[in-house]
Parts: structure tokens; C-alpha cells; sequence
């Protein structure tokens, strides 16, 4: 009723294939993406920057970037973590020892590293299918966790293992380090959120151009019949390596950011095989194939123990019951949750989503 | 053989034997297709007709013989090599892109002919858009002669079986294929479907003279569209020539037409 495609004709095929095909789609979009930048930037609180918006947002870049190999192409990966580790250390390391390297360009550099990375341990894809490929991918995750260990070189010979990235790293623009604007900038919450928030935009849109075009088209048919795929002339190797590389860029581009824009320092710690497992389950809840899917799973799997937790403590008072009770019962309840929605909807959120579009759509007239 | 000589061959399948793990699927097999002609491939089930389709364009490596296609001779044909040289394939057991749309699923029947890489492609810039629109012309060209405007946007999967196998054959089609290979593309349709069906394959090889390869249960369908017979039985070839003559060669009689099915 309030929502529908009947009765709007595009007159092209350019209007046909555009991002979002329905206006009111369009509409909300540019008014979602006005408010990230103004009012919220404007009015949220360290709190709301700092724990909640930018790891929501480095989480489901991640999230996306595991969707184009699992949900897009069929690909699993367990190595998640893995890839984020390495486009953190990339970044870190280009940073410390180029002189003229700046944030922008080693965030997309370490997604190219990472992207590189991603190639070499998506190889075994092009013999081995399903599970057996999440045996490769787990490899990249201990290799990960194994070589930086291993060569100190790496985090610039810090004994303790955990570098604090110094401000004089963040630099826009070659040798602006020093200026009193960068530092208030990068200092503020705000500065690293609207960096977060910029990022993320740009790789939902490149992410939103791939699948609609024959890159896209080309993942899924190789997710679906990838015999048919080679029947019709699909390159099926040089497709799952690209979308290895670029789902693994993703992962990378979210390791870079995870560390300069939200924990603020470099630690291979965190980047292990549970926080793979996380990302993977953030893919299932959000919805495989479905990018609007990934920030709903980063979303929800993120957001429900904060939720849960700081809900209890406002009905009870804080600190009245014990933190890590809360913390483990909020676990048992998210747990719950998530298998309750992946009975009644195996698609995820996603799929939650279009189907009360749907409904919209049809509103009043039939359920 | 038996085709008037003026006819150029196509394809030209020589001494074709293919064995799965010791047991013989395709036993020797030879036979020429013309250019711009209808060759149906008949036989009873597991003859080893699919099996043919699947040596011509690279899915099955057969033990021993030669493919010649387009004058190029290859004993082990790859089903890249085969799309790029311009033959179109479809299915027995329909091999759609179930994720996809009607229009997705036949957009990338065009994949050869796009030259964006996939940076043009992410950022939507350079060739990406355009070739775009321009594949899109001509898919929808496709869709128009296949009548599926209704559908484009449906997911393949919620589609009837007739439909299913309809966009199959515009997937095939999307490619400008040279020959089609049409792995029983009437069967389990209802008279009415089957009609529409061999009418489209008869206006593709009328208007595109694209030559096709058809394996076929129906023999009435067979007789009325085929310039060219091919019988297989127990994977050999035991008839060969136009229709009339293979329905009056004695072999085909009593190994496949007078047996009741
Ligand atoms: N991939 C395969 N693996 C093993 N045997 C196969 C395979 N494909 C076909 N065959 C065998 O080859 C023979 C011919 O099968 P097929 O070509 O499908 O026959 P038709 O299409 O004429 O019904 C059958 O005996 C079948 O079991
Ligand atoms: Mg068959």
C-alpha cells in the first residue's frame, strides 16, 4: 500500500539497474546516511561512538567481507579473524616505515595484502568443496596467529606484545601529522567514527556495484551450479580467487580499521579463531548473500549482550547482580534467540526484512 | 554420409569411446553434424546420449576419438574452450542458477562477452555500466522471443518446470552460440509447452542458423523438426541419415522403435 513497485515504470534500463530501484528505497537511504553523518555524529555520546557505532560498522565490513566468499560464491571460510589480522599488521606496518603513507591509502593497501593472502589460502578451493575447505581457511587463521607471534619484526619489536598506535600515525595527508586539527580529529571519538563511517560507506557501495554486475553474477553461479557455470564459459577458478581476493580485502580493510579507528592499538591476540567463529555467525544471522544481511548480523550478534546487559542493569540496578552472571545469561539468551529466528526464517534477517517489505507492499489487502 | 556433400560439417565426432571406471558408456562412436541443420540424438534411457553431449563440449574426457569443431580438432575438449568456440549447452536435469533471477540467469549466459574487469565493475565506472545496458538490450531481446517479460525478476526457483527449462534455453541462447546442445528440452512438458518449445528451436535455427543438437524422446517432435537422425542404443551408434530413412533402417526397428516401451 504505503510501498510498492505497481504502477512505477522506469523507462530505461540504466533506471532498472539502479542501486535502489523504488524511490521511496532511495529516499530513506539518502535520509539514513544524512543522519549517520549529522545527527548522529552531532548528538551521540563517546559512549555510543566508542563501543557500540564504529565496532558495529569494522564488524560488519568483516561480516560483508565473509559473505562474498560463503553467501556470494559459496566459498566457507573459517579464517576470518585471520585475514583481519593481516590487513591490521599491513597498515601498522606501512604506516610505521613509510615515511609518506597515509591512512587512507594503507587501509586499501592492506586490504590488497590481505586480499593477497586470501588468494593463496583460497587455492585449495579451486579442487576441495564445503567443509573440507574450511580445514584451508582455518589454516590462514593459525598461520596468522602463528607469524605474528613468531617474528617480533612485525609489532616493531614491542616486548609486550600489544602496540598502542601513536598519534603521530594518523595522517590524512602526508606530513599533517603534527597539526593541531589532525590530533583534535583523531583524538575524538567523532573523528575515527566519521573515518569508520566514510569507509564502510564506500565498500557497501563497491560491494552493492559487484553484485549486480557480471563479477557478481559470476559468484553466484558458481555458488549455484558451478558445472552449468563452466558450461556457459565462467572462468569457475579465476571467479573463486576473486572472490577470495575481495572478500579477504574486506576482511583486511575491517582489521586495519578495527585497530586504528576502534581499539586504538595493535594486538594479534584479538584476532583469533573465536572472533572468526563470530563473524561467521554474524553472516548466518544477518543472512547468507544479502549485504544489507551482514550489518544485521553485525548488528544483532554485536549489539543484543550490550542490550541485554545494560537492560538489567537499569530494571535492577547496577551492579546488583553479579556482571558476569548477566554476562553468561545474556549469551543463553542471544543463543535462544538466534536459533529460534534461524528455525522460523533459515534466511536470516535478511530474509525477516524482505518478507515484512512484502507485507508493506501488500498492506491492506492480503497477508 | 548420408547428407548431400554441398553441406559443410560442423562438428565431426570420430571414433568416440567413453568408460566410466571399466564400463562402457559410448562405444566407438562416429557421426558428422551439418551446418544449420536440426541433428536429433534419439535412443532409449542409458543409451549414453547425455554422455554424447557431455564429450562434445568438454564435461565428459572420452578414452579415445577425436572432437572436430569448427575445423579445430581436440581429443580432450574443455568446457571453456567449447562456450568460447560457440557451443551452447543445456541440461537433462535442469542447471539453472536457482539463486538467481530469470534475468541474472540469462544476463550471464552473456559472461563472454563482457570485458570489465571487476575494479570497472566495483567502482561502476568505464566499460561496466555500458556494457551493462548494451547486454541488457539484447537479453531482453530474449526474453521477449522466449514471452518470459512477466517473469525477469522472479527467482528461478519459484518457476514451473516448463518455465525453468525456457530460461535455460535463454541462458544457452544469451550466448550466440554457433550450436545448441538441448539435453530433452520438451521432456516432462505438457503437448501445449512442447509445441512452444520446438517452435522456438526451430525459429533459432531458422533466424540465428544456429545448428542444434537435440536429444528428443518424442518421435513425433523428432520426425517433424529433425533434418538429420542419429540413433544410439546400448552406446552405439546403429542408425545415421535423414528421418525418413532412419524410421525405415531395420536396426533402428528392432532395437528401439519396434520394442514397446
Ligand atoms: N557420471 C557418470 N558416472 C558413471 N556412469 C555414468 C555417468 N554418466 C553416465 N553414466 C552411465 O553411462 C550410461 C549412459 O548414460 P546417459 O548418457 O545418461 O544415457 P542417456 O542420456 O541416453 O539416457 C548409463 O549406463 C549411465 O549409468
Ligand atoms: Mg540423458
Amino acid at each position: 500500500m504505503f510501498y510498492r513497485e505497481a504502477g512505477k515504470l522506469v523507462g530505461s534500463f540504466g533506471k532498472d539497474r539502479r542501486m535502489l530501484p523504488l524511490l521511496e528505497d532511495r529516499w530513506l537511504a539518502v535520509l539514513f546516511v544524512a543522519f549517520m553523518y549529522f545527527v548522529v555524529t552531532a548528538l551521540a555520546s563517546d559512549y555510543m561512538f566508542t563501543a557500540i557505532l564504529i565496532p558495529i560498522m569494522v564488524l560488519g565490513v568483516a561480516t560483508l567481507g565473509l559473505n562474498i566468499a560463503v553467501g556470494y560464491t559459496g566459498q566457507l571460510s573459517l579464517g576470518t579473524a585471520g585475514f583481519m589480522c593481516f590487513g591490521a599488521f599491513s597498515a601498522f606496518n606501512l604506516i610505521l616505515r613509510i615515511d609518506w603513507m597515509t591512512i587512507p591509502l594503507a587501509f586499501f593497501l592492506s586490504g590488497m595484502i590481505a586480499g593477497g593472502v586470501g588468494i593463496i589460502f583460497g587455492l585449495p578451493s579451486l579442487r576441495i568443496k564445503g567443509f573440507y575447505l574450511i580445514v584451508s581457511t582455518l589454516a590462514a587463521q593459525f598461520f596468522a596467529e602463528w607469524v605474528f607471534n613468531a617474528y617480533p619484526w612485525f609489532l616493531n619489536y614491542t616486548s609486550s606484545g600489544v602496540v598502542s598506535l601513536p598519534m603521530h600515525h594518523y595522517r590524512v595527508f602526508p606530513g599533517q601529522e603534527n597539526t593541531p586539527f589532525n590530533a583534535a580529529f583523531w583524538h575524538s571519538s567523532q573523528g575515527r567514527y566519521l573515518v569508520t563511517l566514510t569507509v564502510t560507506i564506500l565498500l557497501v557501495l563497491a560491494c552493492k556495484n559487484l553484485v549486480r554486475s557480471n563479477t557478481g553474477r559470476n559468484w553466484m553461479a558458481v555458488r549455484d551450479m558451478d558445472i552449468a557455470a563452466k558450461v556457459i564459459g565462467i572462468p569457475v577458478a579465476k571467479t573463486k580467487l576473486m572472490a577470495f581476493f575481495i572478500s579477504t580485502f574486506y576482511c583486511g580493510v575491517a582489521g586495519a580499521m578495527y585497530c586504528y579507528c576502534y581499539i586504538g592499538n595493535l594486538d594479534f591476540m584479538i584476532f583469533n579463531l573465536r572472533r572468526s567463529f563470530l563473524v561467521m555467525f554474524m553472516v548466518i544471522v544477518g543472512g547468507l548473500g544479502s549485504i544489507l544481511g551482514s550489518f544485521l548480523g553485525a548488528i544483532f550478534v554485536y549489539a543484543w549482550p550490550i542490550v541485554i546487559t545494560r537492560g538489567s542493569d537499569f530494571i535492577f540496578g547496577g551492579g546488583a547482580i553479579d556482571t558476569a552472571f548477566i554476562e553468561n545469561n545474556s549469551k543463553i539468551v542471544v543463543g535462544t534467540i538466534i536459533i529460534v529466528l534461524l528455525i522460523r526464517e533459515p534466511g536470516g534477517f535478511a530474509a525477516l526484512w524482505a518478507s515484512s517489505k512484502q507485507k508493506l507492499r501488500v498492506w491492506p489487502f492480503a497477508q | 554420409m548420408n547428407s548431400p556433400d554441398n553441406k559443410k560439417s560442423i562438428l565431426v565426432l570420430k571414433d568416440i569411446s567413453l568408460s566410466f571406471k571399466g564400463v562402457k558408456a559410448i562405444t566407438d562412436i562416429s557421426f558428422n553434424v551439418y551446418e544449420g541443420e536440426i541433428c536429433s540424438v534419439i535412443g532409449p534411457n542409458g543409451a549414453g546420449k547425455s554422455s554424447m553431449l557431455n564429450v562434445i563440449n568438454g564435461v565428459y574426457i572420452p578414452q579415445e576419438g577425436t572432437i572436430t569443431f569448427d575445423g579445430k580438432e581436440f581429443t580432450k575438449m574443455k568446457p571453456h574452450s567449447a562456450a568460447v568456440m560457440g557451443i551452447g549447452r543445456t541440461f537433462q536435469n535442469i542447471a539453472l542458477f536457482s539463486g538467481m533471477s530469470v534475468l541474472d540467469n540469462i544476463m550471464s549466459g552473456r559472461n563472454l562477452m563482457m570485458k570489465a574487469n571487476f575494479w570497472e565493475h566495483a567502482l561502476n565506472i568505464g566499460r561496466a555500466e555500458k556494457e551493462e545496458l548494451e547486454h541488457r538490450q539484447a537479453v531482453e531481446e530474449i526474453i521477449e522471443f522466449l514471452g518470459l517479460q512477466s517473469i525477469r525478476k522472479t527467482p528461478v526457483a519459484s518457476l514451473a518446470y516448463g518455465l525453468q527449462k525456457r530460461v535455460e534455453l535463454g541462458r544457452a541462447l544469451a550466448a550466440k552460440p554457433k550450436m545448441l546442445l538441448l539435453d530433452e528440452p520438451m521432456a516432462g512438458m505438457t503437448m501445449e509447452e512442447k509445441l512452444d518449445m520446438s517452435c522456438f528451436i526451430q525459429e533459432i535455427n531458422r533466424n540465428y542458423g544456429t545448428t542444434i543438437v537435440l536429444i528428443e524422446h518424442d518421435m513425433g517432435v523428432v520426425m517433424d523438426i529433425s533434418d538429420h537422425v542419429v540413433v544410439l542404443d546400448y552406446g552405439k551408434k546403429i542408425g545415421d541419415g535423414a528421418p525418413d530413412e532412419v524410421m525405415n533402417n531395420q536396426d533402428v526397428i528392432d532395437a528401439y522403435l519396434g520394442v514397446s516401451h
